[in-house]
């Protein structure tokens, strides 16, 4: 039994939720293997490794013993991790302690990774045209990513909750979960609806082991190099029409052939598997009289910083925002919290006041929570009003009854007037007719 | 010295330099582990780094008896794929040929120069390509992973080379890069004990060779991360003499200039190193304290 749970919503869990034949036959694939390898927290990578070359059981003491008393919480975690992944398989011999043993066909694809070292998943093709070099490409990727992006939220008539979590996601957690969604879709319907992203080319009911497969063989191509189009599978081949709309590759057709490059957003995919690696630079700069001064010239950071922010004027590199109370009262209205915008602009934070503490302001941080919580002063609870009762008595029954069913919220015993909550009223009513 | 500042980057993405030992003197006498073998166990190692982390980078420098230069670099090594047939994964073919050439090199150099009995490699030399290298990947940007330097030595320490090593050490210590050391060889080397004491990195020196893989993957494999909750082999003793600087032999005990620090393992009348002439020693030599504390008279 896993003693700790991994809280984190990611890929992985998509991963480590599938059903054991299907785990089993992913790690046929070497390259899965290694992606899911580089997935793990850091120690129970090195537990990996470090038992790769055993052929039989290591007992889960062994193994604890090699880590410092404060990090038994991270052996945990390790441990739990690997046997949710079946890449330890749990074994117990008669002292009843547990052994754990690497999953056969995981190992021997990784004793062969180490020993004969890392190769491409398929050849590049020669140089059949002029490629786009690699700044073209990263151009073409990001256009083609903030374009749906930042669309999403358009077609939507109010942004949700769920909505500005993903639009405060950096690129790479986005994509996956687009890539998420991508693949649950595809085993029940085959049709996605995202923003203007219409990814109808899977066909129904494709193997989610399959799509994760090729996904994560994606990763390791060479960046900026063409791969041709035949040689991949029917499959394959589908899912690749609706990854180039995101911008993970770029196809090319030529007059006999057609091939793909794959894209930066691809070869990152399984590096964005680590929680560890938030290697995006912010580009937000906030400064204690509530400016908001953004170096960015993407379309879709302004987007974004409107949300919350009065945007002032836009230079080519630079936009310049305040944030305001009413700025903030209409965040607050689409249902976004103070917390999720504070998270923003310290995740966002430019390199320059990201190595301060705090990098946000704490007077600008204070009065964010501070509209908040003003807000949330006045509480509306639905209610009825009585008043005219015929006698003391009957008001003060009234009163008492309201008070047994916890719906009495105001009295006044001079003008004999009361307030009740609305859920009440009805019984109250009953109530009242029985008194007369 | 023991903590390593948290940077932008995410904190177990490592960098690797290993220097590696190619002396033909120690190889050729080293009867339980050929290099053959010894590359074998290196080059899994190096695998096994660059399969932990995408992100990770590895660096080999060779450092032979006469020169040392750089024998592998996985970040420029992404781009290029196998060997001409297509076999061979590039990190073989781009390794093992550059090797072949260094050695070839290094045995030309050896034959050019006049007969010297210098049997040690050229660790100083290593250790300065590799911090270089290091303080460029620093200089790049925000956005590095955590460097770490791995000797791997077999040749005994070569004590001429004393002032040089010590400087690198010092400035690994300065910019916070740990030197780890795995040492073949047959004796302790009071050179690596005392780099990676000084830098807060791992000495080990394996008991049984053939298992030499697994020492690599067990201890040094580990990330500057995870090393604040890993157990790691803490050093049993570590060798602090130093060499003279006159006649470069290592001493117990010796005479310093109070100006410049340098160490001579006999009196002189002045400083070799800043000048600084020293009065007459004291007849009474007896005492130890008299042996270091012999004031410069200007």
């Amino acid at each position: 039994m896993p003693q700790v749970r991994i809280i984190a919503k990611n890929f992985m869990d998509m991963v480590a939720s599938l059903p054991a034949m299907k785990l089993d036959r992913l790690y046929q694939n070497a390259f899965i293997c290694e992606a899911i390898l580089r997935s793990l927290p850091p120690l129970a990578k090195k537990y990996v490794v470090q038992i790769l070359f055993f052929d039989g059981p290591v007992s889960g003491k062994l193994l604890e013993q090699w880590v410092l008393a404060d990090g038994v919480t991270k052996h945990r975690v390790a441990i739990d991790r690997l046997i949710q992944l079946r890449i330890f398989i749990e074994v117990s011999d008669k002292k009843r302690e547990s052994s754990y043993k690497l999953n056969q066909t995981f190992q021997a694809n990784l004793r062969k990774h180490l020993t004969n070292g890392g190769v491409l998943p398929r050849e590049t093709m020669a140089a059949v045209v002029k490629l786009p070099n690699l700044e073209e490409l990263d151009t073409y990727a990001l256009e083609q990513w903030e374009v749906g992006t930042s669309s999403m939220d358009r077609d939507a008539p109010r942004l949700t909750e769920g909505g500005f979590q993903f639009l405060l996601m950096d690129t790479n957690a986005q994509l996956w979960y687009i890539i998420r969604e991508y693949i649950t879709n595809s085993e029940i319907s085959g049709f996605l609806q995202l923003g203007i992203y219409s990814l109808s080319h899977i066909e129904r009911g494709t193997d989610p082991a399959d799509l994760i497969s090729f996904l994560l063989e994606l990763s390791f191509h060479v960046t900026g190099e063409a791969y041709n189009i035949n040689t991949l599978t029917e499959i394959q081949r589908n899912t690749i029409k609706d990854l180039a709309e995101l911008g993970l590759v770029k196809l090319q057709q030529g007059r006999k052939e057609s091939w793909f490059i794959p894209t930066k957003l691809a070869t990152n995919l399984s590096v964005s598997l680590t929680d560890s690696s938030s290697r995006k630079q912010g580009y937000v700069v906030v400064e204690t009289n509530f400016r908001l001064y953004a170096y960015s010239s993407s379309k879709l950071h302004c987007e974004i910083l409107r949300l919350f922010s009065k945007i002032e004027y836009q230079l080519p590199n630079l936009i310049v925002g305040a944030i305001t109370k009413e700025s903030l009262y209409t965040a607050f209205e689409n249902g976004i919290t103070s917390d999720q915008i504070i998270s923003f602009l310290q995740q966002n934070a430019h390199p320059r006041v990201a190595e301060r503490l705090p990098s946000v302001p704490e007077n600008v941080t204070d009065q964010i929570r501070l509209w908040e919580a003003d807000l949330n002063r006045v509480e509306i609870t639905p209610s009825h009003f009585y008043d005219e009762f015929p006698s003391r008595d009957t008001f003060e029954a009234a009163c008492d009854f309201a008070r047994e069913w916890n719906g009495l919220l105001w009295e006044d015993s001079k003008k004999m007037r009361v307030v009740v909550k609305a859920e009440i009223h009805m019984n109250m009513r009953e109530f009242l007719r029985g008194q007369k | 010295m023991t903590s390593v500042p948290s940077k932008l980057y995410s904190d177990d993405v490592s960098l690797v330099v290993v220097l590696l030992d190619t002396n033909p003197f120690f190889w050729t006498a080293s009867s339980s582990l050929s290099f053959s073998q010894f590359l074998s166990h290196v080059l899994a190692f190096v695998n096994s780094i660059l399969l932990l982390n995408q992100l990770n980078q590895v660096v080999v420098i060779a450092s032979g008896y006469n020169t040392c230069d750089y024998i592998y670099d996985s970040s420029s090594d992404a781009s290029q794929l196998g060997s001409e047939d297509g076999r061979m994964p590039s990190l073989y073919s781009n390794l093992l040929q550059k090797l072949e050439e260094f050695m070839i090199k290094d045995e030309k150099l050896g034959k050019e120069q006049s007969q010297r009995a210098i049997k040690s490699s050229l660790l100083s030399g290593a250790l300065s390509m590799a911090l270089c290298y290091i303080q460029r990947v620093f200089r790049s940007g925000p956005l590095h992973p955590q460097p770490r330097i791995l000797c791997l030595q077999g040749s005994p320490d070569g004590p001429e080379q004393y002032v040089a090593v010590m400087n690198s050490i010092f400035s690994a210590q300065r910019s916070m890069v740990p030197i780890d050391s795995c040492y073949v060889g047959a004796h302790n080397s009071a050179f690596l004990q005392q780099a990676s004491y000084i830098t807060a990195g791992v000495y080990v020196k394996p008991q049984h060779l053939d298992g030499l893989f697994q020492y690599l993957t067990t201890v040094f494999a580990t990330d500057l991360h995870s090393r604040s909750f890993i157990q790691l082999p803490r050093p049993a003793g570590v060798d602090f003499r130093a060499s003279c600087f006159c006649h470069k032999t290592t001493i117990d005990m010796g005479y310093i200039c109070s100006v410049c620090l340098s160490i001579f393992c006999n009196h002189h009348k002045k400083c070799s190193t800043c000048g600084s002439v020293f009065g007459q020693a004291q007849s009474d030599t007896s005492s130890t304290s008299d042996l270091k504390r012999k004031a410069p008279e200007t």
